[in-house]
């Protein structure tokens, strides 16, 4: 489960899941529907593989996030499937999508930045949960 | 499960309940003894027509949460057009002193680094443009690169962007697409130095490689304004200003590349805390000391990432130069597009300020705050220096911009610096939420207002109810005397993202 909540300037993400990668290709979602709306215009044509190091879930989640984001940035691909799995030092994670083309994709905003301002992944009782702002 | 908007926090956990003490008419105090950790007071300026959407928000606790950091001189500052940021408030100024420790702080810059706006005056007038606004709008939103994923129309090599950030605009003289005017009318004449252009990742050079003279999205615009009131003539003379004139506001920053050295910084920053000694109330404040390799580091890739600003602003004005000379059918000299000024809202610099009646270098932190030097300041433009620095503040799309003039208590009062906008008041979620049913296009329209957008999201997070009057935020810098009236713009046609 994901959810925008509100933030004056920006967006807030809000996201729950029974795992921890489940969380993190959770926060993925929710990620490229701040960037593209409805991720149903996302055909999965093209697969990006991931792995990033740390421990801390907090910094990997943002760093998660920063890969995904540099992707889009750079080699404009828009994902919407994303198989995530997490050892000792890191993760690996495989996400599935195609390149943007103004032609086919809406998109409805651009994120600057994923921000540290009150981020925050904890296990709770039954799950995870994660709260970020990303700046608009 | 799709994006839902969520306006329902409960409104403790997200507005300030903390002092809020009356110091003027224009200004309130947050003592310092509200948190443990605060070095000194928190001081925003507002005025009793903006106190409660002081404390609609978390900004006031951001303010308290910026007087944590280590050397901060005087006060933590914010201007009247503060809101919720990210570790620090949009609208927040903080000054520190490298010689006792005083820290740079990343996200006292915002990941736009140098985002800020400059005005170009024309000698046309709202009788010239008013038959062709539609079509020169349209032809503004097809020429100029404006929205997310569009890519620019200058591409820069990693080797030329080095340059371009070593030597900000002058390098784009050097390609023909810049006069010495426009450097003389941008601050700093669009190059800071001691950037270390070296020190800009890979990453945000990819980033950055097409995005120089590019709009971007959010809050950033490119609007077709006529002066609308003259407050000031002697000023507005001296700015090439009259009532009834045509001229462009653009609003834009450093693009990819500089939210990547943001990115970059705050990354190679999550150790320098613990290895200072330094207690921090946000993540988001993550800093080091000015004179620390750090600090060092991050200073000479945000003065680059500037630079790269600077140039982004140059190219989107010639763009826009080349757009009216193309509709008007002459030479955008002849329509007499010339810059008046060109003004950061998103930037750290080291500056020499009076501070307990002692004359020392500071590292004055405007993270949604424009610098606003009075009359007889070296650091003003020799052309305007016996009056003082033109700012330049964005309303919002629907009511009206201002050309003010650096105020003669601005350097007392706030390390020399004025709001740089109305400031929002409706998250983008309450906006969104708020357009539903509604054309934001059409009823902009219908007040005169030619508004294209490359998205829907781009006009219904950003219509005019989202902001607080500018009116409102400038009568009270004007009244505190950090920056005054010099004449009020009208929007008449805007292209975003």
């Amino acid at each position: 489960m994901h959810e925008v909540f509100e933030h004056t300037a920006d967006l807030g993400l809000r996201v729950e899941a029974a795992s921890l990668p489940a969380l993190l290709a959770e926060a993925a979602q929710g990620f490229f529907e701040i960037i593209a709306g409805d991720l149903a215009q996302i055909r999965p044509q093209v697969s990006r593989s991931f792995a990033i190091a740390g421990e801390d879930p907090t910094y990997l989640l943002l760093d998660w996030l920063g890969e995904l984001h540099a992707a889009f940035e750079i080699d404009r691909l828009l994902f919407r499937e994303f198989d995530v799995a997490v050892h000792d030092r890191g993760l690996t994670a495989t996400a599935r999508g195609e390149r943007y083309n103004p032609a086919v994709h809406t998109l409805a905003h651009e994120i600057k930045a994923i921000t540290l301002h009150e981020l925050d992944v904890r296990e709770l009782p039954g799950g995870w949960q994660a709260t970020l702002i990303v700046d608009i | 499960m799709p994006v839902q908007a969520s306006d329902t926090m409960p409104a403790g956990d997200r507005s300030f309940t903390g002092p809020l003490e009356r110091v003027d008419d224009c200004c309130y105090r947050i003592p310092k003894s509200y948190k443990p950790g605060m070095l000194v007071d928190g001081l925003i300026f507002a005025d009793e027509r903006l106190v409660s959407h002081l404390r609609s928000d978390r900004a006031p606790e951001q303010v308290a949460n910026v007087a944590f950091l280590p050397g901060i001189q005087s006060a933590s500052l914010a201007m009247p057009d503060i809101h919720w940021g990210y570790g620090f408030c949009i609208g927040g100024v903080c000054a520190t002193d490298p010689a006792v420790g005083g820290v740079v702080s990343p996200g006292g810059v915002g990941y736009d680094i140098n985002c800020g706006v400059r005005l170009v005056r024309t000698n046309l007038e709202l009788a010239d443009v008013q038959p062709i606004l539609v079509q020169l709008v349209n032809q503004m939103i097809r020429d100029i690169p404006v929205g997310v994923g569009q890519g620019g129309n200058h591409i820069f090599s990693p080797a030329e962007l080095r340059v371009l950030m070593q030597e900000g605009v002058g390098y784009l003289r050097g390609r023909g697409f810049a006069t010495p005017d426009d450097i003389a009318c941008t601050e700093a004449e669009g190059c800071i130095a001691e950037a270390r252009p070296e020190l800009v990742s890979d990453r945000a050079l990819a980033r950055g490689n097409d995005q120089c003279g590019t709009v971007g999205a959010g809050n950033h615009f490119i609007e077709v304004q006529v002066v609308d009131r003259v407050e000031d003539p002697v000023a507005a003379a001296r700015f090439g200003l009259h009532a009834g004139q045509i001229c462009v506001l653009i609003h834009s920053g450093s693009r990819g590349l500089g939210y990547q050295v943001c990115d970059d910084a705050l990354k190679a920053l999550r150790d320098a805390p613990a290895k200072y000694g330094i207690a921090l109330p946000d993540r988001q404040l993550v800093c080091a000391p000015v004179e620390s390799p750090e600090g060092r580091h991050y200073l000479g890739a945000m003065r680059a990432a500037a630079n790269y600003a600077f140039c982004n602003r140059q190219l989107l004005m010639w763009q826009v130069r080349e757009v009216f000379a193309r509709v008007f059918a002459k030479p955008w000299e002849t329509l007499g597009m010339e810059l008046v000024y060109d003004v950061a809202h998103n930037i750290a610099k080291i500056e020499e300020h009076d501070v307990a009646g002692s004359r020392k270098p500071v590292c004055v932190h405007r993270k949604g705050a424009t610098r606003a030097f009075p009359a007889g300041h070296h650091d003003v433009p020799l052309r305007y220096r016996d009056i003082g620095q033109p700012v330049i503040i964005p309303g919002d799309m629907g009511r009206a911009s201002w050309v003010l003039l650096g105020g003669p208590r601005a350097l007392e009062r706030s390390f020399g610096t004025t709001c740089h906008g109305a400031g929002r008041c409706l998250s983008r979620t309450a906006a969104t939420k708020a357009a539903k049913g509604r054309n934001i296009r059409d009823e902009l329209s219908k007040s005169g207002v030619v508004a294209r957008s490359r998205s829907r999201e781009g006009l219904a997070e950003e219509q005019p109810l989202a902001y607080k009057d500018v009116d409102i935020v400038v009568d009270v810098v004007h009244r505190a005397g950090l920056s005054t009236k010099v004449a009020r713009l009208r929007p008449l046609g805007v292209i975003k993202g």
